[in-house]
């Protein structure tokens, strides 16, 4: 899968920054903080699975979502996310500061 | 806000919550709890250990625990072995195992959805997580009685032999059950408790000294240098171990002390400070119990009250409680009674509470009674018998 297809999507970015910031969280909790139903969270998760980039660990009836700490492109993914966040936070500051 | 000094220099060291990097008189205890766990360091994943830990409230079950808990993840972590240390009050949790467990799960992991899962689904998510994390937990279950009393002697069997229904599996859970009477495991039935009753530690009563090497390092690390004087922490001891030995007790009782010098803008905590402290928490003496004394008896206690009232000190001996004995019959115009009579007042007040005695120790030439008021303010107290001896005599 090429790097557009895995940021095509509002709802898989969105997936990808609560379990960045959450570390591991099951099918129902992602949809609902998102605000998604179970099908289509289930849906995208999937198709980051197939991708190698998050794992699920199955506890009986539950199935918990986290990055794959062996895939690179989970890596990498997280690491474009933290900079991205911290640039944000770096811009906000600045323009409070401007604003002073 | 007007600044205000403190005696406190950090009072969260004072706080029930607050484990020390060390617990004075329990370094045995200590080392025998790390003894029957350290195959943990060496060879995590080929057994299991079951402790019990019992002893009376305050005598330190629970921060002995978390202490031991603390050191072994520093050890592990060392050895490079994964450990992880729970500690879960069964009270907390109603004595119920499926809420306990969910708890130890959701110490591993905070996102597992807290649903209305078996205690068998979430023992099993437990230990899965265990074994994919290849980690050994030891799961530390406070009150341990509670869960006794509410799940029965099943619940407590299936934890105990939890190993053996995964045979050929590494071993990943140990457990420390914590109780202060080992009589409930009686409910159990006999193979639950002997697999239970193999290994305890038990931890006895503090004894005085004992409460003051405690206190001290305590005040050390919580008030500021020289506000907190020698006496005051014996006092504190004194009425702690009356208190059965009981060590949180007596912390508290200093903190509260501290919050009442505090109050009154005090440099130094005052054996007063500490009386309203004990008060607050025991009202020991009731209006009624002062107008049912004699006058000569509320003469005597007015005495010691003022004695208290004016010293910086504790503790008093007869004969100066004595002497303002003496000033109180003059200003009341009455005849001093007998020394052997007043005597009977100690003993009286003593039985009541009111006053307490203690044999003064070796650093005092010769052996005499000290005499000490244990649990009522005494500039309450004087005011108290004040308005009642005016009162008798018109």
């Amino acid at each position: 899968m090429e790097i557009e297809e895995v940021f095509s999507s509002k709802l898989r970015v969105k997936i990808l920054k609560l379990i960045y910031r959450l570390g591991e969280l099951n099918v129902s909790d992602i949809a609902r903080r998102i605000g998604i139903n179970f099908a289509i969270a289930n849906q995208h998760l999937n198709l980051l699975e197939q991708e190698g980039i998050v794992q699920q660990r199955v506890y009986g009836r539950i199935r918990m979502y986290r990055f794959n700490q062996a895939s690179t492109k989970a890596k990498a993914i997280q690491d474009f996310i933290e900079a991205w966040e911290q640039a944000n936070k770096t811009q906000t500051t600045q323009l409070k500061e401007k604003n002073l | 806000m007007r600044f205000r000094h403190s005696v406190f220099k950090d009072e969260a060291k004072l706080d029930i919550n607050y484990i020390p990097e060390h617990l004075p008189h329990r370094e045995k205890e200590h080392r025998l709890l790390t003894e029957f766990f350290n195959f943990i360091l060496n060879f995590p994943e080929k057994m299991t250990q079951r402790v019990i830990v019992t002893g009376e409230i305050g005598t330190g079950k629970t921060a002995l625990c978390q202490r031991f808990g603390a050191n072994m993840t520093i050890e592990a972590n060392k050895h490079g072995v994964n450990f992880r240390y729970i500690h879960v009050n069964c009270r907390e949790y109603r004595g119920k195992l499926s809420l306990i467990l969910q708890h130890a799960v959701n110490v591993l992991m905070p996102n597992f959805p807290k649903r209305g899962f078996s205690a068998e689904e979430i023992l099993g998510t437990l230990l899965q997580n265990l074994d994919e994390e290849n980690t050994h937990l030891i799961l530390a279950l406070d009150e341990f009685d509670v869960l006794i009393e509410n799940e029965g002697a099943d619940a407590v069997y299936n934890l105990t032999r939890l190993q053996e229904m995964r045979s050929g599996k590494p071993q990943r859970l140990s457990f420390i059950f914590i109780m202060r009477d080992l009589s409930v495991t009686k409910r159990l039935d006999d193979s639950a408790r002997s697999t239970l009753q193999r290994n305890i530690i038990r931890l006895e009563k503090y004894g005085k000294d004992q409460l003051v090497d405690i206190l001290n390092e305590r005040v050390q690390l919580a008030f500021e240098p020289a506000t907190i004087p020698e006496d005051v922490v014996s006092f504190a001891a004194d009425i702690a171990q009356n208190e059965s030995g009981n060590a949180r007790f007596a912390i508290e009782l200093l903190w509260r002390a501290g919050k009442y010098a505090d109050a009154e803008d005090q440099r130094v905590v005052t054996p007063d400070c500490l009386r309203k402290a004990v008060s607050s928490i025991i009202p020991t003496l009731q209006k009624n119990e002062i107008e049912s004394l004699n006058f000569h008896e509320k003469l005597f206690l007015l005495a010691a009250a003022e004695v208290f009232k004016d010293k910086e000190k504790a503790y008093a001996t007869l004969m100066e409680i004595e002497k303002a004995y003496a000033v109180a019959c003059e200003e009341f115009e009455e005849q001093p009674n007998s020394h052997t009579m007043l005597w009977k007042y100690v003993q009286m007040f003593s039985a009541l509470g009111i006053l307490k005695t203690e044999i003064s120790g070796t650093a005092q030439r010769g052996r005499s009674t000290l005499i000490y008021l244990p649990a009522v303010s005494a500039e309450e107290l004087t005011q108290t018998l004040r308005a009642s001896l005016q009162r008798g005599r018109k």
